[in-house]
């Protein structure tokens, strides 16, 4: 299951976790576990928006991120 | 066929075979499953805190009474696996494997057994019996999951007690069980993970290799699962206890299964997903359907491209409806009233000081302060889309279209930010890894429309435009996108040759929006603006008034006028004057100072608001070419600070420079000429 789910990833492109959930059969959740697992495992690095800063940018304050948990989570392989 | 050692979990435990030692129970678990909320409820003051030795990890262990008798309880570190990733996940697994605790009782939650059965799947593997504490019922329930205890029972073979340790609910069932492992009464079957075929085999090898020379107190067969899993520890102890010919054998049988990993792994995966689907109903039926169903149309590689181009749209309808005629109005009444005041008021003062107040304060920064009205519109109506989860698929959106003009799926994040301010989108492409990919991304950022660069054009587009201000806008920002995607793919075909990385998003449910969440971003956003109308901008005007009033007091024989008609020439491929220029050359330290420079050079006119006068001054061709030429130019100077930073060279800054010079250039003058053509 997390091989299938490597092999998607392999593959490249935007991949979305309901989508992928779909294909694999299984439960978003199992596939954002499954994502964690293998950021843990440092095999994908995981990103929420505006991580960075925004050193030296007045309109800094429009870049805040993460209000009422409903942030968008971002994982790169 | 199973992937560890029998468990001899049915053994009457040790310690109460011995009479004298006090039972022990390990409270095992995954951070924030409440574990330590149970510890708590159990041991009260009985309680005492200090390090694991040789580690600076908290150890927690207490004592409590059940029936009587006293046990010990051990607060094992929260680990979210017993593979040695981590010092906690070392001291959990060595605490078990050489204490032999009594009980494990590992704290999963019922409100998302995917991620915390996972520890579970190690656990019952191990030489000591497991109980499973199925905490957080109350939450599972709130978010529709419905998870059946005793069907999860049967499916993992060990006892589980469904509670909620926040309302102490289930532990007196939680003791009940404990009681009867402890005293043997209870005897566990565990049905535990398998692992693939083909690296079963692989397994037997090792464990062939290695038997007779594991150390203790480490199960053979769970050794040889971890050497295969490429567990540090495990091989670090296995590779000093082995004779050199065999280490070289389970060596070579490693590097044959370099991909053992996620083979070991993906078993304990299916495992779990079989236990969920045993145990579990309908996790969240009526959110996610409606997600999914919503998705279908605004995640789609093609419609949900529509659906952005017309939210785009309906945004910049709804500015110069609401916005432009407030912006209008407070350009006529307030800003052209207050010059009028100060006129008057300033009659008998020196001319450089009326000029100073009533060109350069006000008819500067007081111009830029009016366009509040559609900034707010504006931060408004990103602010509901973020707020009710749009703006996550119109990333999604977005990064298939660059993947299908074969841009770098890597480059995507730091682009994404660019939208909001382009310094952050430079800085975020620290997160690519390949310098060239990060090179591009830097090379392109700038092309993302920012907030600033589309308040410009909100400006002066309803100004130029007027009915049509609204196609123009939109027009600017899909022009800006296509430039983006073809100085991207043109890069790309260059510098990469079609390489591809993944890109995985997890997109938030759809929220209904909540006025107070909005309220408070366009709050701070629009604090923000004025702020910086305040200070960079208002800088900017002063210096800008300062250079068109001196020397002589006179606008067309000044030192601005004198710049700005050395550079006309160049100003006239696009079709500007010497004033919009200026007015584009101000924009660097800040893009809104393009606004501010005209209100100085125009705004204090008698005749009307800047949007009337600016109409009157400028060729539809001529103030076209302006906002192509201003969506397209060098972005501001922060930026191009950032630029430099993350470039580490002025070459490239300078190329980036030159780049963007160059596109936006020639599309102004391309749209320039083609708009004369046609007449306008």
């Amino acid at each position: 299951m997390l091989e299938q789910l490597m092999q998607e990833i392999r593959a490249g492109g935007t991949l979305e976790t309901n989508s992928l959930a779909l294909r694999l059969g299984v439960s978003p959740q199992m596939v954002q576990a499954m994502l964690e697992h293998l950021e843990r495992s440092g095999k994908i690095t995981s990103y929420t928006a505006c991580d960075d800063g925004c050193q030296g940018c007045s309109l800094q304050s429009a870049c805040s991120a993460d209000r009422r948990g409903a942030k968008t989570h971002l994982w790169q392989a | 066929m199973s992937d560890c050692h029998e468990v001899a979990v049915s053994s009457p435990p040790r310690s109460l075979s011995v009479g004298t030692q006090i039972p022990m129970i390990a409270l095992a678990g995954q951070p924030n499953m409440g574990k330590s909320t149970l510890f708590n409820l159990l041991t009260g003051l009985n309680q005492h805190v200090g390090n694991w030795s040789g580690k600076t990890i908290e150890r927690r262990e207490g004592s409590f009474k059940l029936d009587e008798r006293e046990l010990i309880l051990v607060d094992l570190p929260g680990t979210y696996s017993l593979t040695a990733n981590s010092p906690e996940e070392v001291i959990a697994r060595e605490f078990i494997l050489r204490e032999r605790p009594d009980l494990v009782v590992a704290v999963v939650s019922a409100a998302n057994l995917e991620r915390s059965l996972y520890l579970v799947s190690e656990l019952i593997c191990l030489p000591a019996p497991l109980v499973i504490a199925l905490n957080m019922m109350d939450v599972a329930r709130q978010e529709g999951i419905q998870v059946e205890p005793e069907v999860l029972e049967a499916a993992l073979g060990v006892p589980v007690v469904a509670m909620t340790a926040t309302r102490a609910t289930g532990v007196g069932d939680l003791l009940k069980v404990a009681r009867e492992v402890l005293d043997g009464r209870r005897v566990s079957q565990p049905r535990i993970p398998a692992i693939r075929a083909d690296h079963r085999a692989a397994l037997d090898e090792i464990l062939m290799e290695i038997e007779g020379y594991v150390p203790a107190p480490y199960p053979s067969e769970w050794s040889a699962l971890k050497l295969l899993e490429g567990d540090a520890e495990m091989t670090r102890i296995m590779r000093a206890a082995l004779p050199e010919t065999r280490w070289r054998a389970v060596n070579a049988i490693l590097t044959q299964h370099d991909d053992a990993f996620l083979a070991v792994a993906s078993g304990r995966y299916e495992w779990i997903a079989r236990m969920i689907r045993a145990a579990v109903v309908q996790p969240k039926i009526g959110q996610i359907s409606l997600t999914e169903r919503l998705d279908r149309v605004a995640a789609h590689p093609i419609w949900g491209l529509g659906i952005l181009a017309g939210i785009l749209g309906l945004v910049f309808w709804l500015t110069f409806t609401v916005g432009s005629p407030v912006q209008g109005w407070l350009s006529t009444h307030v800003v052209s009233a207050l010059a009028t005041l100060g006129r008057a008021w300033l009659a008998t003062s020196p001319l450089w000081l009326r000029g100073l107040v009533v060109d350069g304060v006000i008819g500067g920064a007081g111009s830029v302060i009016t366009f509040l009205p559609i900034m707010v519109i504006f931060f408004t109506t990103f602010a509901l889309l973020e707020d009710i989860g749009y703006m996550a698929r119109a990333a999604y959106v977005m990064d298939n279209l660059m993947h299908l003009m074969g841009l770098h799926g890597k480059s995507f994040l730091p682009l994404f930010l660019g939208f909001g301010c382009n310094v952050p989108s430079v800085l975020g492409t620290r997160t690519i890894d390949s310098w060239q990919a990060r090179l591009l991304t830097i090379l392109i950022a700038p092309l993302v429309p920012c907030t600033a660069r589309m308040a410009v054009v909100a400006f002066l587009a309803p100004a130029f435009f007027g009915a049509n201000a609204l196609y123009v806008s939109w027009g600017l920002v899909m022009l800006s996108l296509l430039m983006l995607v073809m100085s991207g793919s043109l890069l790309n075909q260059v510098i990469f040759k079609g390489q591809r990385s993944a890109f995985i998003m997890e997109m938030p449910l759809y929220h209904l929006p909540d006025a107070r969440t909005i309220g408070l971003l366009v709050w701070q956003r629009s604090t923000s603006f004025v702020k910086k109308a305040g200070t960079t901008i208002l800088a900017m005007a002063l210096v800008v008034w300062a250079l068109s009033f001196f020397p002589g007091g006179e606008l067309q024989t000044s030192y601005l006028a004198r710049f700005g008609q050395f550079i006309e020439p160049v100003g006239r491929w696009m079709g500007f004057d010497w004033r919009l220029t200026v007015a584009l050359i101000t924009s660097f330290p800040a893009k809104e100072n393009a606004i501010a420079t005209l209100g100085v050079l125009f705004g204090s006119s008698p005749t009307g608001s800047l949007g009337q006068v600016l109409t009157t001054a400028f060729s539809p061709a001529s103030a076209l070419s302006f906002l192509v030429v201003t969506m397209l130019f060098i972005p501001c100077m922060a930026t191009v600070a950032a630029v430099r930073q993350e470039t580490g060279s002025w070459k490239w800054t300078l190329f980036n420079v030159g780049m963007l010079l160059v596109i936006s250039m020639g599309a102004g003058s391309a749209v320039f000429h083609l708009a004369r053509a046609l007449g306008y």
